[in-house]
């Protein structure tokens, strides 16, 4: 919160405005997180009804979207915000659309736990499991640092992403060598293709995130860059 | 649908390098220049190019040598007794303080408007040929092409070409500034300089304004000060922030509102504490 310099405007009023909505982009990022931790723990011990509560949780996530969406447009209407303020505001609509996004994503890999899988198919599910665990610690990393508006760490987080795309490639080898195998299995693996793609996707959206932040305290674009790009930041 | 190709788009977006202006895209060009009044210093070693056919805006809070910086182009500052300059400003190459240089020549062809509107107690007529009968002209034809195309190019024509031989001093707030503009562009100069010109302007006519500021840089370069940091924004293609005498940040407008590179312009623009 010390990058963001929220506490010096000369408007008081300013001050409070930005930090409610800082708040509440905090709120929603860690609602986001819980809602991936619980499906994640639904997949994993085949919980229908924590599953059903994801999904019926997701309205949360999209209320706050709605909510901190026309905090923002308030604030541009009535301050014009401008440098540091214009590109935190500009990072926040975006870091809301994309955890939105991963709300939903979250409730395709709640589906899995709803899904009837044999025992054979439920040892798929043990590097689905993996590679959740890796994007929900790639999640709570870019939260922190979205929190801390911390460069460095975004810049860290980004990298790391590469790491995800590696197990979601080498999932989806051996998803794809199941079904082959056994072509009746196609529809369960498939939810689980679903899922493993949303979890791929999640990991893309906190990439965009870390983008944002980059964005935000260097007042530089990083997006379609080169990894070898961001690090020179 | 509308197709516009990405290379267009940033075509549209490439700006001029200020630190590296050919000699014909510079309007005014300023060198080391440092003003005092009486032992105070005003203006800081200021260097700058203002380029041609833009508009060049100067901000800054109240007492950081705006208007002083913006007087000393049309050599305003002569006025005041006290007042000693060194350093140059360069017209077409040629320094305007030289002891040879004629200044009402040289007002004839850098303009002013001021903050607060001041159209002469005469007609509105007479208010716009006024220059131009100073300078000798008194051909009613020139006189009177000369009217309708300035009133048309401060945007007033239509609304006043009913009444050319009523007094000024019946028009709006508004209509008077654009009529001191229409003034100042009759003898046709070269570089307009508008001192706050809409301060004392409702919301409404502040746009009309802003509106023909952005048509006037098609025929003149203007340079404008302002204390409202969002007209800044609107209405310029350069702003140049100045603090206490220094200019700290000169930048291509959208950048300075956007990434300022300097601590001091930030914290300016976005209203904190210095």
């Amino acid at each position: 919160m010390d990058n963001l310099n929220l506490g010096r405007h000369i408007s008081g009023q300013f001050n409070e405005d930005l930090e409610r909505v800082i708040n509440h982009v905090m709120q929603m990022g860690g609602l986001v997180e819980k809602q991936l931790s619980d499906a994640l723990l639904a997949v994993h011990d085949a919980d229908e009804e924590l599953a059903r509560k994801v999904h019926k949780n997701d309205y949360q996530i999209n209320s706050l979207e709605v909510s901190i969406d026309d905090e923002c447009t308030r604030i541009i209407a009535k301050r014009q915000p401008t440098a540091g303020d214009l590109r935190l505001i500009m990072a926040i609509v975006k870091t809301i659309a994309d955890l939105e996004r991963i709300g939903d994503e979250v409730k395709k890999i709640a589906q899995v736990a709803l899904e009837s899988l044999s025992g054979q198919q439920k040892d798929l599910l043990i590097n689905l499991d993996n590679l959740g665990r890796r994007v929900l610690e790639f999640l709570q990393a870019t939260l922190d640092a979205f929190t801390r508006m911390d460069v460095e760490a975004a810049i860290a987080t980004h990298q790391s992403d590469t790491k995800i795309d590696r197990e979601y490639e080498a999932l989806m080898r051996q998803l794809m060598t199941y079904m082959m195998e056994e072509p009746r299995t196609i529809p369960q693996v498939m939810s689980v293709i679903w899922s493993a793609r949303a979890l791929e996707r999640i990991g893309d959206r906190c990439q965009n995130i870390c983008e944002y932040i980059i964005y935000f305290v260097k007042g530089k674009v990083v997006r379609h860059t080169t990894a070898d790009d961001i690090k020179k930041v | 649908m509308i197709s516009v190709s990405p290379k267009a788009i940033l075509q549209s977006q490439t700006k001029l390098d200020l630190n590296n202006l050919s000699p014909d895209q510079v309007a005014l060009e300023i060198k080391n220049l440092d003003l005092y009044y009486g032992e105070k210093q005003a203006l800081q070693n200021i260097s700058m190019s203002i380029p041609k056919g833009q508009v060049t805006a100067f901000i800054g809070p109240s007492g950081c040598g705006k208007s002083t910086l913006l007087r000393c182009i049309n050599r305003m500052n002569d006025l005041v007794d006290i007042c000693r300059i060194k350093g140059e400003i360069n017209l077409h190459g040629e320094n305007i303080y030289e002891k040879h240089v004629d200044v009402a020549a040289l007002r004839r062809k850098v303009g002013m408007v001021f903050q607060r509107p001041n159209p002469f107690p005469k007609s509105i007529y007479e208010n716009v040929v006024y220059g131009l009968r100073i300078t000798g002209e008194n051909n009613r034809r020139v006189l009177d092409e000369a009217v309708e195309t300035s009133l048309r190019s401060a945007a007033l024509w239509n609304e006043v070409k009913d009444r050319l031989h009523e007094s000024a001093l019946g028009l709006s707030g508004g209509q008077q500034q654009r009529l001191v503009i229409a003034r100042a562009i009759a003898i046709q100069p070269e570089v307009l300089l508008l001192d706050e010109p809409t301060s004392a302007l409702d919301p409404i006519s502040t746009l009309t304004i802003e509106e023909l500021i952005n048509d006037l840089k098609k025929q003149f370069t203007v340079v404008i000060v302002t204390h409202n940091m969002q007209q800044a924004a609107r209405v310029s293609d350069q702003t140049a922030f100045m603090y206490m005498g220094d200019l700290i940040e000169y930048n291509d407008t959208n950048t300075l509102f956007t990434t300022p590179n300097q601590k001091k312009t930030e914290d300016y623009i976005t209203g904190r504490y210095g």
